[in-house]
């Protein structure tokens, strides 16, 4: 059988994708700086986690501020699974995924009729009574004390690679979902439900389906977290700030764009790293004062600016739409 | 003659409102059906049960001999019943062509060459096609009411609901967006209900007129009889009169 290429697949993305993660693949080999090497993991499993939020915050537009408990869910269950029944690492981590894109259409499928502000106010509660059940079944997470996982040295140095292959598959489904023709629809439901639904859009079917991978998505990145420190706590796991942490990446790399929360992970980790220990409190200001910034200029986040820079620069190139030319 | 859309006992309450009651609709295949009557008559509310955005309290609706009674919008939509806006809502995040084809890859069957085709087709067909890769908040409001139609042409439908496309237009465009709803009916073999506001237009184009006042059904006709009858010119203008 050959493999065709879908229409909506250029292959400069392609190749630009496979060449950034050759060069960061390669790099652990070149450099043996375990801060650098912590460091880049951390920021994969940001990425591919900020990607996956996006996939509803910013492509349907329904912002949660709960999703913190499918990263938990997916953490808690492989690291159960990896424990209690001696799951192989990936096939746990594959699981809990798909269990916290499961545990995500429980109350997603009622409350993604809510719509705006109200949906986020449902997630908000949905996210924080996950964390209160999550600290006190210990049977399940350890309760305030955790669970702890199987770690070897080598084990921590090999996750850089899955990680950034994790990193690597949310990119390429952040792309997939936006480009091709589910991509319209989404964005359609955006911007009117009750239009979409007349021009046939199924707009509670793909608003589960979107869910469900962002929950599942993020559920991974949960699992690879929790084997990255080899020790899970309900308050850290289950965490509102965490939650938040994702619609600042969101929205300060630019919402509803491919690629740019994938940015906003990128400086979000790295500014963390360098403040948080000297200003910890100054670190959440600047935050604010940047999200205040892009809601107030720049819509689309540093994606937005970079794109007007470009036009400024080139006005030839013309940014289209995703249907393109032909 | 074969029916494309009929409706019985069509009824809606809001609470104690009865705001469509027990209304009577039949579209015959090929023609144009106007639905008119004063403001808050349930002109709008009718067209929401017909193309399932909103569910009926009573009554039954047939696509052909298909009955499509309450299947919600999406569903009306794949099955050939498209209804456009009153208040144009166009997807402003989307080029004009995109959202041509979002209608196209959804309902009308095609796989996505033929949906991207279509939907520049149905583009060309209105007008708009040599602005397709603008979006539409650049846009006129004739201009936007025009893509509203582009977009339930590209669903590939059957019976098409147009809720008012030529009030609030000027004279010249409402002259175009008389003969672009001739060509829809004659060209693409698309049956239409539409309400609107504009005598002229109705007389015009439909062969039958259907009138509600306060959720009844009060008249029905050709529409040079229609403006005749003293009970229509009384819900339209006050007991005096008529």
């Amino acid at each position: 059988m050959k493999f065709r290429r879908p229409p909506w697949v250029k292959p400069r993305a392609v190749i630009g994708l496979l060449v950034v993660c050759a060069v960061l693949a390669i790099g652990p080999l070149l450099h043996s700086d375990v801060y650098i090497h912590n460091l880049l993991t951390l920021t994969f499993i940001g990425i591919a986690a900020a990607l996956a939020w996006n996939w509803l915050g910013g492509y349907v537009g329904q912002v949660s501020f709960g999703h913190a408990a499918m990263f938990g869910v997916g953490g808690f269950v492989s690291a159960q699974l990896e424990l209690k029944l001696g799951f192989p690492m990936l096939i746990a981590w594959v699981s809990g995924g798909v269990i916290a894109g499961l545990f995500s259409l429980i109350w997603g499928h009622p409350t993604l009729r809510l719509r705006g502000p109200y949906f986020s106010i449902a997630t908000i509660g949905v996210g924080e009574a996950t964390r209160l059940v999550g600290t006190y079944w210990d049977w399940f997470t350890g309760g305030s004390s955790g669970l702890s996982l199987p770690m070897h040295h080598n084990l921590k140095f090999t996750l850089y690679w899955y990680a950034l292959g994790l990193a690597a598959i949310a990119m390429a489904m952040s792309y997939a979902l936006r480009r091709s023709s589910v991509g319209l629809s989404l964005l359609a439901i955006k911007s009117d439900v009750d239009a979409a639904s007349d021009v046939g859009v199924s707009a509670t079917r793909l608003q589960d389906l979107v869910l469900f991978l962002s929950g599942a998505m993020i559920g991974v990145c949960g699992a690879s977290y929790g084997s990255y420190f080899s020790y899970i706590e309900p308050g850290d796991m289950f965490g509102f700030d965490r939650s938040i942490s994702w619609v600042l990446t969101g929205v300060i790399g630019g919402i509803g764009t491919i690629a740019g929360p994938a940015l906003g992970a990128v400086i979000f980790v790295l500014l963390r790293q360098y403040l948080i220990a000297s200003y910890p409190q100054l670190y959440l200001g600047l935050y604010g004062i940047l999200l205040v910034l892009v809601i107030l200029f720049e819509p689309l986040g540093l994606t937005g600016l970079a794109m007007r820079v470009l036009h400024r620069a080139r006005p030839d190139l013309a940014v289209t739409g995703v249907a393109g030319e032909d | 003659m074969a029916v494309a859309l009929r409706a019985e006992g069509l009824s809606k309450r809001f609470g104690g409102l009865k705001a469509v009651d027990n209304v009577i609709l039949e579209l015959e295949e090929g023609r144009i059906l106007g639905l008119i009557g004063p403001n808050g008559a349930g002109k709008s509310t009718c067209f929401s049960m017909l193309a399932g955005s909103t569910p009926p309290t009573a009554g039954r609706v047939f696509l052909g001999p298909e009955e499509i009674t309450g299947l919600p919008a999406f569903r009306a939509a794949r099955a050939g019943v498209v209804r456009t806006h009153q208040i144009v809502r166009p997807f402003a995040n989307l080029t004009i062509f995109e959202n041509a084809i979002v209608a196209a890859v959804q309902c009308s069957g095609l796989d996505r060459a033929g949906a991207r085709s279509l939907a520049r087709e149905v583009l060309d067909f209105v007008g708009l096609g040599p602005r397709r890769h603008e979006y539409p908040g650049g846009l006129t409001l004739a201009g936007r009411k025009r893509l509203e139609m582009a977009r339930a042409l590209a669903c590939a439908p059957r019976v098409l609901l147009l809720d008012e496309v030529i009030a609030g237009v000027n004279p010249a465009e409402a002259q175009e967006m008389v003969t672009l709803i001739l060509r829809i009916r004659d060209e693409r073999k698309v049956s239409i209900i539409m309400t609107e506001h504009v005598m002229a237009a109705v007389m015009r184009l439909c062969e039958r007129v259907v009138v509600l006042d306060a959720g009844k059904l009060i008249a029905a006709g050709e529409p040079r009889q229609i403006v005749q009858d003293p009970k229509v010119i009384e819900a339209y203008l006050g007991k005096k009169h008529a």
